[in-house]
């Protein structure tokens, strides 16, 4: 191993494999699932997002959430926690992510998963609120406020329908209401979209809610 | 073979000065900045309303910025310099003319670029949110082409090397500065740059995290290792045969260490079972580079002037080991299973970046000045405390992290305990976090204040000499 080219190519060599099994094999065979049509609705597994959904994927990569949140629901053979507690009705596959443009697996879970979010929170104004003060509405929760993601603005003769019930120090001033920004609207209809209960040839789902 | 005894001096010629002082300067710098914002993110999680509300300093813009300063600011550029230290005094040959020197120059000011501008763009919202790359494309655009201007001069030196066989040290440098590019270069290109479809990202992801890890940082720590242990002490290394299965085993596994992080996860089932044996064969490298070193250390006592990088080595060689053993801990079944994605999973990244590499590199640049500057640069006491604090301060943070990830993944299991109650339970773990990372901050400001002492002194009294 004197040589320059000698250490150079066992180093190519050896970096290969790995590069092969964990760059190359992904790459040209996870990469290119397919989605599964759907018979009932004539669409297709995993679903399409909508234009908003796809733009607060953007909010979602930029604000950093996959540092607490991951997004996979791991097999019950390595752990049975993740179904038992709800965060999916099967175990997470490859082609789950097919839709998106970055898959947020994430290494941490400061927060809960968040794969099938829109399973377990079906109301925006729900979700809305928790951005503006996570700690409002589960007290006790570390998670940061988005606040930022949101307009404080003089209600201009009606109160606007999209404006945020709040109440005690959150509520602001008589005749000011709080209102979403639309980057606060593209985030939440991309957490609402975020549920993986349809069946997949490889992940079947079991009828009747069986887990 | 015969058996070869360094000289106790590693002498880099006069050609490395600037870029290692450059390069270490900045390094300490970041590893400052590092520090405070890893200390503010742990403030966070323990009052969440502390600094809330403000967009370029929410946690989830914060975190990966003082990851990646750890990452790329710190830790990338101190192995760059001690690297490239260790290169030129080894091989004893100059890095090169008046073009290469300016090149080399040039590429660390646009390194430090890349660093600051793609921090402050992920802050100001412009990250990618993958893991570990989150810097804009142009961002890592900036710091490869930088690395290469610095790289392949590195490499050269090892080909134009003066007669004489490679030690162990070289190879993992040679392996080390090879592999940057290709990973670094890998992960942005299909994550970043021209993302492949998202149902392949996954195992790319931990691909990208295992090995930057162990195909860059692991191999310049040990190089230093292998170098300095053996040559301080004046003895041969303790059973070289051993040497080379080491070497070839740690970057083969190494490649495939990353995977454990997915077991169980939504990659193929091969992947996952993968996962768990290269974490458990990576003992493998591990071990043979103990044998080697603590076979090596066993026989010799360090000489005076190298006993302040000798500590660091010392500790570095324990931390390694530490990490292997955890490592392959975490990859058993029923512990990913229960552990991975906790508090856990941060402690083998912090045990590893903050330990097992951060201390070898430590100890290139105590080894390295006083060589360079010709003159016994370090206050004793300074080096002492910013020894004691960075490892008490890293033993805290490891620990407190470990057991946290140890609560909540019990507590997981049980689900009929609330997820935000099990959030409750890993408080007081938190409150420990803060006051590591305080200790951390410190010891990192100790280094920066020996640093500048070291530096300024050869301005203030440029004559002066031991």
């Amino acid at each position: 191993m004197n040589r320059l080219t000698t250490l150079l190519s066992g180093i190519f060599l050896v970096f290969l494999t790995s590069w092969l099994g964990l760059v190359a094999y992904p790459a040209t065979r996870l990469g290119r699932l397919a989605p599964v049509p759907d018979p009932d609705s004539g669409g297709s597994f995993p679903p399409v997002y909508g234009g908003q959904a796809v733009a607060g994927q953007g909010i979602y990569a930029r604000e950093g959430c996959v540092s607490c949140h991951s997004q996979q629901v791991r097999q019950r053979s390595v752990t049975g926690s993740d179904l038992a507690r709800g965060w999916g009705v099967r175990p997470s596959v490859a082609r789950d992510y097919l839709r998106d443009s970055t898959a947020f697996l994430g290494s941490s879970r400061i927060g809960q998963d968040l794969s099938n979010i829109g399973i377990r929170q079906t109301d925006a104004k729900a979700l809305l609120l928790h951005l503006y003060d996570p700690s409002a509405v589960s007290p006790g929760s570390t998670m940061p406020s988005y606040r930022y993601l949101f307009e404080v603005r003089k209600i201009q003769g009606q109160r606007s329908y999209e404006a945020l019930d709040l109440s005690g120090p959150d509520a602001p001033k008589p005749g000011y209401e709080v209102v979403p920004t639309a980057e606060a609207r593209n985030l939440v209809a991309y957490l609402l979209s975020l549920r993986h209960d349809y069946p997949l040839p490889e992940a079947p789902v079991k009828k009747d809610g069986a887990k | 073979m015969t058996a070869h005894v360094p000289s106790r001096h590693l002498a880099a010629d006069s050609s490395v000065r600037l870029p290692v002082i450059l390069l270490f300067g900045n390094a300490v710098h970041w590893l400052v900045v590092a520090s405070l914002l890893s200390l503010i993110v742990s403030v966070k999680l323990v009052a969440p309303g502390f600094l809330d509300g403000i967009p370029f300093l929410t946690y989830g813009r914060l975190a990966p910025a003082a990851r990646d300063l750890m990452l790329y600011g710190w830790a990338s550029q101190a192995a760059i310099g001690g690297g490239l230290w260790l290169m030129a005094g080894l091989c004893g040959v100059s890095l090169g003319g008046v073009v290469v020197r300016t090149v080399v120059t040039g590429a660390i000011v646009l390194w430090n670029l890349a660093v600051l501008l793609g921090t402050l763009a992920l802050l100001a919202g412009y990250g990618t949110g993958v893991e570990w790359l989150e810097y804009p494309h142009w961002a890592s655009a900036m710091l490869l082409l930088a690395f290469l201007l610095i790289g392949i001069p590195v490499l050269l030196l090892f080909d134009r090397r003066v007669a004489g066989h490679a030690g162990v040290a070289q190879w993992y440098l040679v392996a080390g500065f090879c592999c940057f590019p290709w990973v670094y270069g890998t992960g942005n290109l299909l994550l970043v740059w021209k993302p492949l479809q998202a149902s392949a990202q996954g195992p790319l992801q931990s691909w990208y995290c295992g090995g930057l890890t162990a195909l860059w940082f692991l191999p310049v720590a040990v190089a230093a290792l292998y170098a300095l242990i053996p040559r301080n002490l004046g003895l041969p290394l303790h059973r070289r045969e051993l040497a080379t299965l080491g070497f070839w085993s740690l970057l083969f596994l190494g490649g495939w260490s990353g995977i454990g992080r997915l077991i169980g996860g939504p990659v193929p089932a091969w992947m996952s079972s993968v996962g768990v044996v290269s974490g458990i064969l990576f003992l493998i490298p591990v071990t043979i580079i103990a044998i080697n070193l603590y076979g090596t250390m066993r026989r010799g006592t360090p000489a005076m002037e190298g006993m302040a990088a000798h500590r660091f080595l010392k500790a570095g060689l324990g931390l390694l080991l530490a990490l292997g053993i955890l490592g392959a801990l975490a990859s058993m079944p029923g512990i990913s299973g229960a552990l991975n994605l906790t508090g856990f999973t941060e402690a083998g990244f912090q045990l590893g970046i903050l330990g097992a590499v951060s201390f070898p590199l430590f100890a290139l640049l105590y080894g390295s000045l006083p060589g360079i500057l010709a003159r016994e640069c370090w206050v004793p006491r300074l080096t002492d405390r910013h020894f004691a604090l960075t490892l008490t301060g890293l033993g805290l943070l490891v620990v407190s992290l470990l057991l946290g990830g140890v609560f909540t993944g019990l507590a997981l299991d049980d689900s009929t305990v609330t997820f935000l109650n099990i959030a409750s339970y890993t408080y007081p773990f938190h409150v420990l976090e803060c006051v590591a990372w305080l200790i951390l901050l410190v010891a990192s400001l100790l280094v920066g204040a020996n640093l500048t002492v070291a530096l300024a002194a050869g301005y203030l009294f440029p004559k002066t000499r031991p």
